[in-house]
């Protein structure tokens, strides 16, 4: 079944890229929130806070194989993958089959609020916070990290079936999910017609967007036409009473 | 004989209950130190909230002020020997504050001293300064954090 078509690139930079920019950044923040590295953890969720931001702006506007139009699928359509018949089982996927899909979108709903979730947070001592901390209650915050504790044990569940699902593929099915996720090519058996992959300068916008919004959270989200951060604030005027 | 089997599991499980209670029962310094701490987790969080705030609030910072420079008086009664890792009760105390009781109490003076700075800064009206003082303050809760509490993870 392999080896047999010209290889055909499906996978485009940007998908790759943030695909394993989550696989490098993962075990960094879970480093780093267990060794007490906050400041350094706050970074990275800073990076991840981008990526997953890039990723769901190419999901509207990127390759046709990384918009959610195109692999996210209704329950008919995975019922007949998961049976293997009708149209969409039996023709090549080019992209992500119609039960990959959800998961990609599970996985970045997951990350996505996790990052939500560690804005607010704070630390058991409260001396690390997030940068958006001051914006909800001590109540507020302290359940945030209870959910940011257990957001990442459903993470790390996904992140197992995700690989239980690579074997399978791999051992099962005798298909290498890896390898086309690091080159952007794979081999189909027959003739499938190439995605028109987008250019990568719509990538860079995607890009340059989300970092400014993670720049914008970095400085606490202050609203627009805000005083400069290095400026000193002015004290609210008080009321008699506040002299007693 | 229902309720005769009943009766003899009661009668046989009351007293174990009751022991099981007694033993439980954790020195009230535990619950003391936490609700202490948290309070002036609470009134520390209050006031930077205000320092990020286009205008903050004088009263509000004064009024945590008063409450850290009350509740820091108190950190160095709240551990009683007895009361550390060795009780069995969920504590992120380490044995270091019974071990070296006089860097403990440099510890708990330096939040004392650095709350009464915090709370004489608030009576002014200078916010550079109230913010320093502030700091000096969040900097005695993580000296005393670094050598006397539970390192996360």
């Amino acid at each position: 079944m392999r080896e047999a078509a010209v290889p055909v690139k499906l996978w485009d930079l940007p998908v790759r890229l943030i695909h394993w920019g989550f696989v490098v950044l993962l075990p960094l923040l879970w480093w780093s929130a267990e060794s007490g590295r906050l400041g350094l953890h706050k970074t990275f969720g800073l990076v991840m806070l981008t990526l997953v931001v890039t990723r769901l702006l190419w999901g509207l506007v990127g390759s046709p194989t990384a918009r959610f139009d195109g692999f996210l699928r209704g329950p008919r359509a995975i019922l007949d993958y998961l049976k293997g018949r009708g149209e969409t089982a039996r023709a090549p996927v080019v992209g992500h089959n119609p039960l990959g899909g959800w998961s990609v979108m599970a996985m970045l709903t997951l990350l996505g609020a996790q990052v939500a979730l560690g804005l607010v947070t704070q630390d058991v001592d409260g001396l690390e916070s997030g940068p958006l901390n001051s914006l909800v209650s001590w109540d507020t915050a302290e359940a945030a990290r209870e959910a940011h504790e257990l957001l990442f044990n459903l993470i790390l569940a996904l992140v197992v079936l995700h690989l239980a699902a690579i074997a399978f593929y791999r051992f099962v099915r005798k298909d290498d999910l890896v390898r086309p996720m690091v080159t952007g090519r794979r081999r189909f058996s027959e003739a499938v017609a190439p995605p028109h992959l987008a250019p990568l300068w719509r990538a860079a916008l995607c890009a340059v967007l989300a970092a400014a919004l993670a720049g914008w959270v970095w400085l606490g989200a202050p609203p627009f036409g805000a005083r400069y951060p290095w400026d000193q604030p002015a004290l609210a005027p008080l009321d008699a009473a506040d002299y007693m | 004989m229902q309720f005769s089997k009943l009766a003899v599991c009661a009668a046989l499980l009351l007293p174990a209950t009751a022991m099981v209670a007694v033993a439980a029962a954790p020195h009230p310094a535990f619950k003391l130190r936490h609700d202490n701490f948290e309070a002036m987790g609470r009134a520390m969080k209050s006031t930077f909230d205000q320092f990020k705030k286009p205008t903050p609030n004088l009263a509000t910072i004064r009024k945590n002020a008063n409450v850290l420079a009350a509740a820091a008086t108190k950190v160095k009664g709240h551990f009683p020997v007895g009361t550390g890792p060795e009780a069995g009760v969920k504590t992120e105390a380490l044995a270091a504050i019974w071990a070296r009781p006089a860097d403990f109490a440099a510890a708990t003076d330096r939040l004392v001293d650095t709350t009464k700075g915090l709370q004489a800064a608030a009576a002014g009206t200078d916010l550079a300064k109230i913010q320093a003082a502030a700091g000096a303050v969040g900097g005695s809760c993580k000296n005393c954090h670094d050598s006397f509490r539970k390192p996360r993870g």
